[in-house]
């Protein structure tokens, strides 16, 4: 009997020799490669990829009291090494809207409502059925321009019949205090000028104006943005940044700042503003501000902010404000705070009344930042009365979302709230196609395996049997009905996981490996050896196991190798069509997030390739991959094919 | 010993080549008998009750009458061995009903719509994609080891793996949104709308426009797979004993490899082509999607995906239709095995 040690020794020497062989084989050493680079991206996906796969969060924990923590970037970002390369346009630019018009009647008057559409997929002409089509659920009063226009825009409506005019825009359609909009809030001129020229057109056009388009060009300023985080020490840790990074000032009265180590939300470092009036006085005014610089020609795509306060003592008005070097301060939010025990906590949106009215419109950032320059960000505490007042200021922050982010850009949160980093959902993408084909390989194979040698080794009505259910799996439509067995798993177990797809691959894909075996073990049987263990008096278990089995092995992993890819692609393809886990970051999902965002297909494959093209190569490179080293192996370890070279 | 080996892999037992068709007659009976069941098994065990499903989605308040009453119509109220030989008369009989979604269409009216689309583009496909195959396979076969053959097999092996709508996406980069050559997708001009010109030549080139990005996208997908398969094929007879033979009797090499090595080396690759031929009619899902060509695939996917509910009255029927399009076309390629192959004939 061979000691374990010998064995080991004799297996690490068997090894060793196929590996020699192996080596030489460029084909399969390329595939070694790359699924070994692969197999570390997914087991260090976590390590690797900067943010979650799904609903990536910024600082998601670092401000208490939310429960919308602000997201990573804003959505459509295009990578951040755009920067780098000149060749990407900036400066004036021309950019052209397309809006599908519907006309309804409210209240004995017309209405006209704006779809946007996406212009790239348009043709000069534009039949009914396409408007149809791209009817969006989106609707507007007004037609708001997709980017802040420098210049009065040009308007030119496309009748249905295909006919072009183009209209004389009078000055005041276009507000020039509010670029992003054409036409204006009800009771601005804008608006009304826009309504009543629809119902002039209406008039002459009746229900034909309902699939009336209007194409507006304009000129932006077109510029890379990145993000901007205004406050890094939002948290307030130490007193030394604190006095680096802020100015203060008493505008009136005795009211005074200064920075309190263990008053904070976490009980760690605050702004505390006290107000203890002298005789006689009964208001006071202080600002606490922060100089930036915002260097884009470009507004900002959004911005997102954040206050908690605390007041002891009577109210306080609380203004936060942007002012641009030498004009007038903006505020984008005023908050009247009364006395609490517990921090108040508030994240401020674009959206927000105050904002709002500034900027008559639904984009305030690119009102509030205009054009590069300096800047000031502010927070105005007015104290009144006569009574001792105190202000703890906390978690400060504002955020502004540039239009480019990390190595990949971000999707544009079709299926999610949050828009993701592209290259980490690529990153953990890894990790659920290397599952998925590999069990779903494993699997398969064994069941092949066992069935195949059962059916060559104990053959009649068995063998009968298993072949031919093997011959039925084989005239089924494997791609619809893999469809149709995933919605009806998803009905069972209420989710669609990524078991429910290794299951109906594994149920589909031993077919082929046990007609292999099968034939390979009827040959084998007829063999001597078989027949002398026979004499042996060795049950067919033995046989199987000791003799039949490891004649077979070679081509177990020839199939391996083969089969993931196969799996591999399914699996994609499924997710493709948006049959994966919802949950799961993969890179079929990527892709029909891709599908399912409205995004043309014309825009995907040219503004956003970085958003399609790096996960349908990492499918066919890893397939690939997995198809080089099963050739190799097939070269090596097939007797025949070796007996041919 | 070696003889019973071969005749194993091919599924039969020499004999005269009249009871072998008859035995792959009675077998392929079977196979349609058995492709039956499962297909109504499926469907029957279906999880969930997909007609109240489809019902809460389109009537929105559907009372327990009115589902009674659709239960009945369509019998699904029978106990299952019933339903069982309803749905074998009526898939016999070619009288699949009608669908549940979109309005109720006859199935078989659905399925004439998109079949002939599906067709073209397939058979394009398919049939380029296999002469194209075998003839690179077989060349690069008799002339193995070369540079042509490193960069064949190579390029088969990585098409081969490639995602077919990557493919797809592609052949849309480049000459759609590049090139401007050819429409992104679709089966005819938007500007046709309902009425096609009656021009003849404007009709053809406006459809042939429309075809040859899926065409190519399914050949780039397909033909790595022939060019491996008829490669291992030829590489697999030209090795034989026989071969060797024919060369020592001195004859001509085009004569080796086109008499005796490409009859053998074919055997196999028959079963292939008939099952690519009996798959034809199952379209392509993703291409049609991808493409938005209107054929068999896209049917498929709407009947699944289109609804509240799976269209069942429409996957069963096409299910039945390509499971027996794919049994018919194995049939034939026994068939062309009894001809070609005399270990059959004359066994």
């Amino acid at each position: 009997m061979a000691t374990r040690k010998t064995k080991i020794s004799y297996a690490v020497k068997r090894f060793k020799g196929f590996w020699n062989q192996f080596r030489k084989s460029k084909r399969g050493v390329t595939g070694v490669a790359i699924v070994v680079f692969f197999t570390i991206l997914a087991v260090f996906a976590p390590l690797i990829a900067p943010y979650a796969p799904i609903d990536p969060k910024k600082d998601a924990d670092k401000y208490p009291g939310q429960t919308t923590p602000p997201r990573i970037a804003e959505r459509l970002c295009s990578p951040v090494w755009y920067k780098y390369l000149p060749w990407i346009p900036r400066g004036p630019a021309q950019a052209e809207d397309l809006f599908w018009t519907n006309v309804t009647e409210l209240g004995g008057q017309l209405l006209a409502v704006f779809d946007r559409l996406e212009v790239t997929d348009m043709e000069d002409y534009i039949p009914k059925d396409t408007f149809d089509e791209y009817r969006g659920n989106a609707t507007d009063h007004y037609m708001r321009l997709s980017r802040a226009a420098t210049k009065p825009p040009q308007v030119e409506i496309i009748f249905p019949n295909g006919t072009l005019k183009q209209i004389e825009t009078p000055e005041d359609w276009w507000s020039s205090r509010n670029p992003a909009t054409l036409g204006d809030t009800i009771g601005k001129p804008g608006y009304l000028s826009m309504r009543s020229f629809v119902r002039g057109l209406s008039e002459d056009l009746g229900e034909d104006l309902i699939y009336t388009a209007f194409r507006v060009k304009y000129e932006y300023s077109r510029d890379i943005t990145e993000n901007m985080e205004l406050v890094p020490d939002f948290q307030f840790s130490s007193n030394q940044t604190f006095q680096q990074e802020w100015d203060w000032t008493t505008l009136t009265g005795s009211a005074h700042l200064r920075y309190n180590s263990v008053k904070g939300v976490n009980n760690d470092g605050c702004i505390e503003i006290t107000y203890n009036p002298n005789v006689d006085e009964n208001e006071s005014k202080i600002v606490l501000s922060k100089r930036f610089e915002y260097p884009y020609w470009e507004p900002p795509q959004s911005f997102w902010a954040h206050v908690s306060t605390r007041v002891q003592g009577k109210p306080v008005n609380l203004t936060i404000t942007i002012q641009k070097d030498g004009e007038q301060p903006i505020a984008i939010i005023k908050l009247l705070r009364e006395a609490s025990p517990n921090y108040h906590h508030r994240t401020i949106y674009p959206t927000e009344q105050v904002v709002r009215d500034v900027s008559h419109s639904l984009s305030p950032e690119k009102i509030i930042l205009p054009s590069p320059g300096n800047y000031t960000f502010a927070i105005e505490a007015v104290f009144t009365g006569e009574e001792k007042t105190s202000v703890y200021l906390d978690d400060f922050n504002m955020l502004l979302y540039g239009n480019t982010f990390g190595l990949l850009g971000t999707d544009n949160a079709a299926s999610s709230s949050y828009p993701r980093d592209i290259f980490s959902t690529l990153v953990y993408g890894t990790q659920v196609s290397l599952t998925v084909g590999v069990l779903a390989a494993v699997f398969g194979t064994v069941i092949g395996l066992f069935l195949g040698l059962v059916a060559g080794y104990v053959g009649g009505v068995t063998d009968e049997i298993i072949m031919r259910v093997a011959d039925l799996f084989l005239v089924l439509p494997t791609l619809p009905l893999f469809i149709i067995l995933i919605v009806a798993l998803k009905v069972v177990s209420n989710t669609v996981s990524m078991w429910n797809i290794i299951i109906v691959l594994t149920l589909f894909g031993w077919m082929g490996f046990a007609r292999s075996v099968r034939s390979m073990v009827l040959s084998l049987r007829e063999r001597p050896f078989i027949e002398a263990a026979k004499a042996a008096g060795a049950g067919k278990f033995y046989i199987i196991s000791r003799h039949v089995l490891p004649n077979v092995f070679a081509l177990v992993y020839i199939t391996l190798a083969t089969s993931v890819p196969g799996a591999i692609v399914t699996e994609a393809s499924l997710s493709w069509l948006g049959l994966g886990d919802p949950r799961l970051a993969s890179w079929g999902k990527l892709l029909y997030d891709f599908q399912i965002s409205g995004v043309t297909v014309t825009r995907g494959l040219t503004e956003y390739w970085f958003w399609i093209f790096p996960a349908c190569i990492s499918i066919a490179v890893l397939a690939a991959a997995f198809i080089l080293m099963g050739y190799a192996l097939d070269e090596i370890l097939n007797p025949r094919l070796r007996m041919r070279r | 010993m070696f003889l019973k080996d071969e005749s194993f892999e091919l599924g039969c037992i020499p004999m005269a080549l009249k009871e072998y068709v008859l035995k792959r007659l009675v077998y392929s009976v079977i196979l349609i008998f058995a492709a039956l069941t499962v297909n109504f098994l499926i469907f029957a065990m279906m999880p969930g009750d997909p007609l109240r499903q489809y019902m809460a989605r389109v009537e929105l308040h559907t009372n327990e009458e009115q589902y009674e009453m659709m239960r009945e119509q369509l019998g699904l109220n029978k106990p299952l061995h019933l339903r069982y030989l309803d749905y074998l008369v009526k898939m016999l009989t070619w009288n699949f009903g009608n669908g549940m979604i979109g309005g109720g269409a006859p199935v078989t009216e659905q399925i004439m719509n998109r079949l002939p689309n599906t067709l073209i583009l397939m058979g394009f496909a398919a049939v380029l994609s296999i002469i194209a195959g075998i003839f690179i396979g077989v060349l690069v076969a008799y002339k193995r080891g070369g540079l042509f053959d490193t960069l064949a097999v190579t390029g088969s092996l990585v098409t081969y793996s490639v995602p077919i709508f990557f493919i797809g996406w592609l052949m849309m980069f480049f000459f759609a949104v590049q090139l401007h050559w050819f429409p992104l997708g679709g089966i005819a001009p938007r500007t046709w709308g309902r009425t096609p010109p009656t021009n003849a030549i404007e009709v053809l080139i406006g459809r042939i426009s429309h075809l040859v990005l899926p065409t190519i996208t399914l050949f780039l997908f397909s033909v790595g797979g022939w060019i491996l398969l008829s490669r291992a094929c030829v590489l697999e007879t030209i090795t034989e004993d026989y071969v060797v033979t024919a060369r020592a009797k001195g004859l001509k090499e085009r004569t080796v490899l086109y008499k005796h090595v490409l009859k053998n080396a074919s055997l196999p690759l028959i079963t292939s082509v008939a099952m690519t031929f009996g798959f034809l009619i199952s379209g392509a899902i993703i291409t049609e999607t991808l493409f938005d060509y209107n054929g068999m695939g896209l049917l498929i996917w709407d009947a699944i995906r289109g609804g509240a509910a799976p269209d069942l009255p429409v996957l069963q029927a096409i299910f039945y239709v390509i499971a027996l399009a794919v049994i018919v076309a194995n049939f034939i390629a026994d068939l062309l095995y009894g001809v070609i192959d005399p270990r059959i004939k004359y066994g």
